[in-house]
């Protein structure tokens, strides 16, 4: 067998393993070290092994990650969900459908100290859900706007799966967390104006709530103080290269450690639950980490993410055309796997194939807009059926309403996704301009 | 990804109790050297932009410190079950078919983390012969090894337990610390 064919056996029997339930990071680490010694022997293997472990587990890069999820399960314990929904609540609420406008605003400033979709959805499920329904809001609607609004959490940064991307393409985890603020910015507004749409259409789905002072507005700001110094300081400390993202998560998790202790009322227990929550998540990744790195290694050997982007820049199809089937193919994944997955098992072979087109830009650019644009589109695999997770946590948390009407109530949203995509792709200086003004 | 799951999966066994409490304290311990690696950087940047004066060699530090945690937060994830599985195929297949997918996986993991141990051991070794140090403040990589082996270790160990537990779930047909319909 050639290189080539030993890479697309190895993906082939990596796809059998993913479908009969084995652990991906365990599928990838058994078809690399397979691959690996099939190509170059088991001595290179064992040789390589001896310290890989250690460097992929130590490396300056990847101690952003664990850091920014200790962050993120302090920020989750620390009341705030609470303060962000009743602020954009005194600001968005007395519009028609303005309490489900506001749960968009909660989760976007939550995304803005949490890099999880997840906790997102989760945290804001439990303060804005009560609310919808004593609002008599559609089932549809509230839980659709939540599972939607989840997703900020990874849009905006700081955010996991970006941190990840960065690894994979050897880019700068701060001007990608550059690209991503407007476009996370758009995305809230994109959801905000799906929700005005919709209530339009159907004012039964979403009454107005009650008007605040200008007094009440203000006051309600106040409260969310801590957000904001945690973002400004973390996100803005990234932005302007004061310091590294690494620096960013240290002082990020020190931050909402405080406030988790003085106002989210976090003790003993709590901090061992976030500690808990952190490890199983980080050990998650870091697991995946490891096999990637010999998966990749593996598939290096085999020449096949250099071949598959020959054969793409040397077919003849527009750059564009070869962009929109991979759109198509990660909304499909999104149908069955989860955004990190996807993420580590397409990347090796989709960035070669887009650094080797021409989009009319720099290949570091093309690194920030095709990352931005992956990033959205993988995200999306978290509201579509049938295990789209931020649907099931909303769900499970709104007993009354049906899945399907929540799936339902996805729909607008997952349509503004697809328009976002389109004006993103037909505009790249909407991502590429904050990493070009702050270069 | 499974990072919200929350009903904790619980061994009922005296084995399977007994690592439980081991992984989990282990797990504490690595997310305790995370918080301090979280605290020793807020000093760092403070020093550094208040003081003129930063924790000299931080980042190396920093990457250290995470890398045992890393190794201290695995057998806590295995034990809980909180490896990331694509699901969607095997949804509707009998309970047993899933389990069996859970043994094959295990079986992979072991050999894998029992393979990763043995090299580490003389990685560990190279690094001690050749005296490896860290780039700015020379400190000595053989050193946070040993531990890092004997969590790896601890790690066959488990994966070892949840082998045995999917067996006798395979044999019972349902699973044995949690509800069975899929997480």
């Amino acid at each position: 067998m050639s290189g080539l064919e030993i890479g697309l056996t190895g993906f082939g029997v990596m796809l059998v393993l993913l479908a009969l339930r084995i652990p991906i990071g365990v599928a990838m680490l058994t078809v690399g070290m397979a691959g690996y010694v099939t190509i170059a022997g088991e001595n290179a293997l064992f040789s390589y092994l001896k310290t890989e472990t250690y460097w992929r587990f130590t490396a300056e890069t990847l101690s952003v990650v664990p850091l920014f999820l200790l962050m993120g399960q302090f920020a989750a314990k620390a009341g705030l969900s609470q303060a962000l929904f009743a602020a954009a609540y005194t600001w968005l609420g007395h519009h028609r459908g303005g309490i489900a406008m506001a749960a968009i605003g909660g989760c976007a400033g939550f995304g803005a100290i949490s890099g999880s979709s997840l906790a997102t959805s989760a945290t804001m499920g439990q303060v804005a859900l009560p609310e919808l329904k004593r609002f008599n809001y559609s089932g549809a609607l509230a839980t659709g706007s939540l599972a939607a609004g989840g997703t900020l959490g990874i849009l905006i940064p700081p955010s996991v799966v970006l941190i990840i991307y960065a690894v994979m393409v050897e880019a700068n985890v701060a001007t990608l967390f550059q690209a991503a603020f407007i476009p996370g910015i758009l995305a809230a507004l994109g959801y905000i104006a799906v929700i005005a749409i919709v209530v339009r259409v159907n004012p039964e789905a979403g009454p107005a709530g009650e008007r605040a002072t200008r007094a009440q507005k203000w006051a309600a700001l106040l409260e969310i103080w801590p957000v904001l110094i945690i973002f400004v300081l973390v996100m803005g400390g990234i932005y302007f290269g004061i310091f590294t993202p690494t620096e960013g998560a240290g002082v990020g998790a020190f931050g909402t450690f405080l406030i988790a202790i003085t106002r989210g009322g976090m003790r003993v227990n709590g901090f061992i639950e976030a500690l808990l929550g952190t490890a199983q998540t980080t050990a998650m990744i870091f697991l995946i980490l490891l096999g990637a790195a010999i998966f990749n290694a593996f598939l290096g050997f085999s020449q096949l993410p250099i071949t598959a982007a020959d054969f793409f820049g040397n077919s003849g199809l527009s750059p564009y055309t070869i962009l929109f089937g991979m759109i198509a193919l990660f909304i499909v994944l999104g149908f069955v796997m989860d955004s990190l997955s996807m993420i580590f098992l397409t990347i090796p072979i989709f960035w070669p194939i887009i650094a080797a087109l021409d989009f009319g830009m720099s290949p570091d650019e093309a690194k920030l807009w095709f990352g931005i644009i992956a990033l959205i589109v993988v995200e999306m695999g978290l509201i579509t059926p049938p295990v789209g997770l931020n649907v099931f946590i909303i769900n499970s948390m709104a007993k009354d309403v049906p899945m399907i009407e929540t799936f339902k109530g996805v729909i607008p949203f997952f349509a503004s996704d697809i328009i976002r995509v389109g004006v993103l792709i037909a505009f790249p200086t909407i991502t590429l301009i904050l990493p070009r003004l702050l270069a | 990804m499974s990072e919200m799951s929350t009903e904790h999966t619980r061994p009922t066994d005296p084995v399977g109790r007994v690592l439980y409490q081991v992984s989990k304290w282990l797990a504490i311990f690595g997310g305790v050297v995370l918080s301090a690696m979280a605290i020793l950087t807020s000093v760092s940047v403070f020093g550094r932009s208040v003081l003129q004066q930063p924790v000299p060699g931080d980042f190396e530090l920093v990457a250290i410190g995470t890398g045992i945690s890393v190794f201290a937060f695995l057998p806590w994830c295995q034990i809980v079950r909180g490896n990331v599985l694509v699901d969607f195929f095997m949804s509707t297949a009998p309970v047993r078919a899933r389990i069996f997918g859970d043994v094959v996986g295990g079986i992979l993991y072991l050999a894998i983390a029992a393979l990763l141990t043995w090299r580490m051991i003389f990685g560990g070794l190279d690094m001690y012969y050749y005296n490896e140090l860290s780039m700015t403040i020379n400190f000595p990589r053989w050193t946070t090894f040993p531990i890092s082996i004997a969590m790896l270790g601890f790690l066959t160990i488990v994966i070892a337990y949840t082998i045995g537990r999917s067996i006798a779930e395979m044999r019972a047909g349902r699973y044995l610390d949690k509800p069975d319909t899929p997480a």
